[in-house]
C-alpha cells in the first residue's frame, strides 16, 4: 500500500529564502551549476511530517543511473538496491564477517565446488509472495544466460557451471573452480514471477510501475530521474521494520547546497561521497544539532603508473612513458611524494598515510611494507635512484635520458575532483626539484584516454569491499581488455606473473586465516613492482543532524562510515529524534552571516554587471540606425 | 544603414592640409614629418577632449593602477607565492596584518594570487578582445565591400553566432581543446566577434558610399587599395572604441570559463580563484574573504575598460556626446 505523504506548503518563504539566496550566489559567481538539484521538487523534508510520519531526507551528490539490480553501478543505484532487494548474505556490523541475509546458512561440498544456501521461509515479496530459492536461482541463472543481464554483477557468475533450487528452501550452486568469495556475493535478489515477464533487461530500467515489489527493508515507492528516490518502510521486514516511516535520497549537483541545506534542516544528512572539504566540516563542527561523523573510508587514493597498455593477446597500444617501464624511476617518482604533507594540507587531517593496496580498516587483511621494503619520502634516495636509471641532471637541473630528451610526465586528473587538481599542484612542484617535468591533465572524462593508454600516471581510487577479491581481480592479466583501447575491467593495464598466481591461490583458499595471508602477499608484490602506489586512505565525511536523527549505525560500527555501507545498517537502523518536531528552520546565526555576505557581494557585483549591460545597451542602441 | 556616423576628423589623406599652415608656404617639412605633425595634433585633441569625460578618466586611472599592479606582481610579493610546498599561512585563514585578504586552502596568501591573477586576466582579457575585434574587422570590412553573394554568405554566419549564447559556444570549445590560456583566449574570440563584424560593416558602407571612394576606384585604385588605405584608417576609431567594450566581456567570460573549470587549472586567475573558493567549501562555511575580492575585481575590471570605452566612443563619436 503506498502512503503518499502530502508535500509540504507550510514553509514557503524560507524556500522562496533560500531559492534566492542560492540563486544569486549562483549568479555572482556567474554560473548556474551551484544551483540546487531540486528545491521546488515536492519532496517532504523534515525529519516528522505533520500526520506524524517521520522521513529521513539524504542529499547525495550523485544521480540514480538505473534501478533495475542488473544495470545499476553507481554507489546511490546499488545503495538504493541493498534497501530494495535482500542478498543472500549480508555483512555483520561490526567486523565485516558474512552474517545471513536472505540465506540462513550456506556450506561448501568436500571437493570445494558446490556450495548449499539454505533460503529463509520468512521473506516476503511487498506483493505478498515468498521469497524462495526459485527466486535466487533464476536471478543467477538470468545473469549467466543473459549478457545484457550480467552488466552490473556478471563478475560473480564468471565460474558459475549451474544453479539450480531443489526445493523452496535449498539453492545449489555448482563452480568450476573453487572461488573464496561465495558467502560475499553482493547481487540483489529479485521476484521471478514479476521479472520473467521484462523483455530487454539492457533497457529495462525498473523505474516505470511504483511501488517497486521487494522484500528488502524499504520500498521504493517513487523515483525521478536527477531528482530523488522515496522509499517507505517495509514493515514485514524479517530482520524488523525501519524505525523511520520515509527514506528520500535527493540529489544535490553542489555539495556547498546541500550543506546549506542541512543547516537549514531542508535535509537530515549529507552524504560524504564525495567527502565534505576541511572548510565544510569545520564550520558544521560549529553548528547547533550537526554532528560531523569523520570516520576512516573504504577507499584508497593512489598514484597509478600506465605500464605499457597492452591487450590480452599481448598487442601493444596508448603512449605512455617509456621511462616508467623502469622500476627505479617509478619508485624514485613514488620517493619524492611527502605523503605526510598530502595529509596534513590537501586532507587536513581527514585521512590516513597510504601503505598497502588495502585500508586499515579491513583489519584481516591489511597489510603494511616493512622497513626497508617501504619507499618513505626521501628526496635525495630519489634522485640517486634517477641517476642510478641513467637519467642525470644537466645544466639547467632537468633531468635527462640518454637520447638527450628532457624527462616530462603527465598526469591524468579528475576535473571534478579538488583533491586531484591540489595533489597535482603539489606533485608539479616536488618532482619539479628533482628536474622532471608534470603536466597536469585534468578532464571531466578520464575513461578516453585512461582506456586507451593515453597517459604517464593518473590519480586512481576505487572503494573496498569487505570481501577485496574485486580490487584485487582488476590487477590481473586476465582482467586485460581483448581488443586495442576497448573498455576492460582493469584498471591500469597490469600484467604481473607472479601477481596472477598468488591472486589464482587465494581465490581458491576457502581457510579464511591463509586466504588473509596471501591477500597480503598479493599486497607486498604490488606494493614493490611501483605500478599502484597509495598515497592515502581519504576519510568518509558526512553530516547529520542530530535533532532529526538521534542514533544510526555506522559501520564498522566502532567508528565507521553511514552513506555507502556494505549493507543496509545505517538507514535500517536509524531512529528518528524524538522532539523532531517540523521546526528544523531555527537559523544558525554563525552560518548565515556569512551567507548573508555572500548575497550582498552577489548583490553589488549583479548591480555592477547590471549597469555595465545597461549603459552597453544605451550605446549600441544609439549605433542602430 | 547608409546614413554615417559624423567623423570630426576624416583621416583620407587627401581630405585636409594641416590646418595653422598657409597654403602658400612652401612645405620645409617632408610629407613623412608633416604626417606626424598631424597624428600628433590629432591625438592631442582626441586627448583634450577625453579629459572633459569624467568617468572615462576614472576608469583610465583604475586601469593605470591595476597595470602597473600586474607588471610589478613578481617584485610585490614574489615569484614564489604560487607555491604549495612553501605556503606560509594555515588553510583557510581569515583577514589578519600578515595576510590582509587572508589565505586559501593552500595557506598561500590570497592578497598575491589576486595579484597573480591580475596578470591573467587582463592577458586573457586583451588577447581575446584583439583576437575578437580582428576577426570582427576583417569580416566587417570584407562584407561591407564586396557585397553580392559572399557579403550574404558571411552575415548569415555572423547572424548565427549573434543569436548562439556565447557561454554556451565558448564551453563547447573550451571542452574540445585541451585546457591551457591559449584555449580559453581562442574561445573568446572566435565567439564574440559578431558584434563589431555588423558594426563595422555599417561604417564601410557609409565610407564606402561617398565620393573620393569611387575616385580611388576611377585612378585604378584595388580592393586592397581601398580596404586598406581609405576604409580601414575611417573605420579604424570605431574598431578602437570597440575594443575596449569588448576588453571587459571578454575578462567576465574568462573570469566564467575558469570558474565553470575550464580553463587551465594549474593557472591562477580571478575566476579560478572563485572555483577553487567554491570546490574548497567557502560559500556554505561563510569564507566571504576568499570569494569577495576575486569577484569584486572582475567586476571593477570590467567596468574600468567600460568607462574608457564608453568616453573614447563618445569622444569619437559626437552624436553620443549628448546623452552623456
Amino acid at each position: 500500500m503506498v502512503t503518499r505523504v502530502p508535500h509540504h506548503s507550510t514553509r514557503p518563504r524560507r524556500r522562496l529564502r533560500l531559492l534566492l539566496a542560492s540563486g544569486v550566489a549562483a549568479l555572482a559567481l556567474t554560473a548556474g551549476s551551484v544551483v540546487p538539484g531540486n528545491l521546488l521538487a515536492p519532496a517532504p523534508s523534515e525529519a516528522r511530517a505533520d500526520d506524524g510520519k517521520t522521513t529521513l531526507t539524504v542529499a547525495v551528490a550523485q544521480s540514480v543511473d538505473s534501478l533495475s539490480p542488473f544495470l545499476a553501478q553507481r554507489l546511490l543505484s546499488t545503495s538504493v538496491l541493498r534497501l530494495m532487494y535482500d542478498f543472500l548474505t549480508n555483512y555483520d556490523p561490526k567486523d565485516n564477517k558474512a552474517i545471513p541475509g536472505l540465506a540462513t546458512a550456506w556450506e561448501p561440498s568436500a571437493d570445494k565446488l558446490t556450495w548449499t544456501y539454505t533460503i529463509r521461509s520468512d521473506s516476503k515479496w511487498s506483493d505478498g509472495q515468498q521469497a524462495t530459492a526459485e527466486d535466487a536461482a533464476w536471478t543467477f541463472n538470468k545473469m549467466m544466460t543473459d549478457e545484457a543481464a550480467a552488466t552490473s554483477n556478471g563478475s560473480f557468475v564468471g565460474n558459475f557451471e549451474k544453479v539450480t533450487a531443489p526445493s523452496k528452501d535449498k539453492l545449489v550452486i555448482t563452480l568450476k573452480e573453487p572461488q573464496a568469495t561465495m558467502a560475499a556475493l553482493d547481487v540483489p535478489i529479485v521476484p521471478k514471477h514479476l521479472w520473467e515477464k521484462v523483455g530487454d533487461f539492457s533497457k529495462f530500467n525498473n523505474d516505470k510501475e511504483f511501488p517497486i515489489v521487494g522484500n528488502g527493508p524499504f520500498i521504493v515507492t517513487d523515483y525521478k530521474v536527477d531528482s530523488y528516490v522515496k522509499l517507505k518502510a517495509n514493515k514485514d521486514f524479517w530482520r524488523g521494520s525501519p524505525k523511520f516511516d520515509e527514506l528520500v535520497f535527493r540529489y544535490y549537483k553542489d555539495q556547498d547546497a546541500a550543506v546549506a541545506a542541512l543547516r537549514k534542516g531542508e535535509v537530515s544528512f549529507v552524504a560524504g561521497s564525495p567527502s565534505l572539504t576541511p572548510a565544510q566540516s569545520a564550520s558544521l563542527e560549529n553548528a547547533p544539532d550537526i554532528k560531523v561523523n569523520d570516520a576512516p573510508g573504504r577507499r584508497f587514493f593512489a598514484l597509478a603508473v600506465n605500464p605499457g597498455a597492452r591487450t590480452k593477446d599481448g598487442q601493444k597500444f596508448g603512449d605512455g612513458h617509456p621511462a616508467l617501464l623502469d622500476q627505479k624511476v617509478r619508485h624514485a617518482l613514488f620517493m619524492a611524494v611527502d605523503r605526510k604533507t598530502i595529509i596534513d594540507k590537501v586532507f587536513q587531517g581527514h585521512a590516513v598515510e597510504g601503505e598497502g593496496y588495502i585500508p586499515p580498516r579491513f583489519g584481516d587483511y591489511f597489510w603494511k611494507p616493512s622497513a626497508d621494503q617501504k619507499l618513505a619520502y626521501d628526496p635525495a634516495r630519489a634522485g640517486s635512484l634517477l641517476d642510478e636509471a641513467g637519467y642525470k641532471k644537466n645544466g639547467a637541473g632537468k633531468r635527462v635520458g640518454k637520447d638527450g630528451k628532457p624527462l616530462d610526465f603527465r598526469i591524468l586528473c579528475h576535473a571534478t575532483d579538488p583533491n586531484d587538481k591540489a595533489i597535482g599542484k603539489y606533485l608539479q612542484e616536488w618532482w619539479g626539484e628533482q628536474g622532471i617535468g608534470l603536466k597536469v591533465d585534468c578532464l571531466d572524462n578520464v575513461s578516453d584516454p585512461w582506456y586507451a593508454g593515453e597517459y604517464d600516471l593518473a590519480f586512481d581510487g576505487w572503494s573496498v569491499n569487505p570481501d577485496p577479491d574485486f580490487v584485487l581481480s582488476i590487477h590481473t592479466c586476465d582482467a586485460l581488455p581483448a581488443k586495442a583501447k576497448e573498455t576492460a575491467s582493469t584498471d591500469n593495464f597490469i600484467c604481473d606473473k607472479q601477481y596472477d598466481e598468488l591472486y589464482k591461490k587465494q581465490l581458491a583458499e576457502y581457510d579464511p586465516a591463509k586466504r588473509a595471508d596471501l591477500v597480503k602477499q598479493l599486497e607486498s608484490r604490488l606494493y614493490d613492482t611501483g605500478y599502484m602506489n597509495v598515497m592515502a586512505y581519504p576519510n568518509a565525511v558526512e553530516a547529520y543532524r542530530t535533532d532529526h536523527i538521534e542514533s544510526i549505525t555506522t559501520m564498522p560500527s566502532a567508528a565507521g562510515n553511514i552513506y555507502g555501507q556494505d549493507g543496509y545498517w545505517s538507514w535500517w537502523s536509524a531512529v528518528p529524534a524524538a522532539g523532531a518536531s517540523s521546526s528544523g528552520s531555527s537559523d544558525s546565526g554563525g552560518s548565515s552571516t556569512g551567507v548573508l555576505i555572500g548575497v550582498g557581494i552577489a548583490v553589488v557585483v549583479l548591480a555592477g554587471g547590471g549597469l555595465l549591460f545597461a549603459m552597453r545597451r544605451r550605446s549600441t542602441a544609439e549605433d542602430r540606425e | 544603414m547608409t546614413t554615417s556616423m559624423q567623423k570630426p576628423e576624416p583621416l583620407e589623406p587627401d581630405a585636409r592640409k594641416p590646418s595653422g599652415q598657409p597654403e602658400k608656404v612652401v612645405p620645409v617639412q617632408s610629407p613623412r614629418a608633416l604626417t606626424r605633425a598631424r597624428r600628433r595634433q590629432a591625438v592631442a585633441r582626441f586627448w583634450r577632449q577625453y579629459r572633459t569625460h569624467r568617468a572615462g578618466l576614472v576608469g583610465l586611472a583604475v586601469l593605470a593602477v591595476i597595470a602597473l599592479l600586474a607588471l610589478t606582481a613578481p617584485l610585490l610579493v614574489g615569484a614564489d607565492s604560487q607555491s604549495v610546498t612553501s605556503a606560509p599561512g594555515g588553510p583557510m585563514e581569515a583577514p589578519s596584518g600578515e595576510f590582509p585578504l587572508g589565505t586559501d586552502q593552500f595557506g598561500r596568501s590570497l592578497l598575491a594570487l589576486m595579484l597573480w591573477g591580475t596578470r591573467v586576466s587582463l592577458t586573457v582579457g586583451l588577447l581575446a578582445a584583439f583576437l575578437s575585434v580582428a576577426i570582427g574587422t576583417l569580416i566587417g570590412i570584407t562584407a561591407g565591400h564586396f557585397k553580392g553573394w559572399y557579403a550574404t554568405v558571411v552575415m548569415r554566419i555572423t547572424d548565427w553566432f549573434l543569436v548562439m549564447p556565447t557561454l554556451v559556444l565558448a564551453i563547447a570549445l573550451a571542452t574540445v581543446l585541451s585546457r591551457s590560456v591559449w584555449t580559453t583566449i581562442l574561445a573568446i574570440g572566435v565567439t564574440t566577434w559578431p558584434t563589431t563584424a555588423r558594426l563595422v560593416r555599417a561604417q564601410t558602407l557609409s565610407v564606402e558610399s561617398r565620393p573620393y571612394i569611387e575616385r580611388s576606384r576611377a585612378l585604378g585604385g584595388g580592393h586592397r587599395h581601398i580596404m586598406s588605405r581609405h576604409v580601414l584608417p575611417n573605420v579604424m576609431p570605431l574598431v578602437l572604441a570597440q575594443t575596449t567594450l569588448v576588453i571587459s566581456t571578454a575578462i567576465l567570460t574568462e573570469a566564467t570559463l575558469a570558474f565553470l573549470g575550464l580553463s587551465d587549472p594549474t593557472i591562477v586567475s580571478w575566476g579560478g580563484l572563485l572555483q577553487d573558493a567554491r570546490e574548497a567549501g567557502a560559500v556554505s562555511s561563510g569564507n566571504w574573504w576568499y570569494l569577495a575580492p576575486p569577484g569584486l575585481a572582475i567586476a571593477v575590471v570590467a567596468l574600468a575598460f567600460t568607462l574608457c570605452g564608453r568616453a573614447i566612443e563618445s569622444v569619437l563619436n559626437p552624436k553620443l556626446g549628448v546623452s552623456r
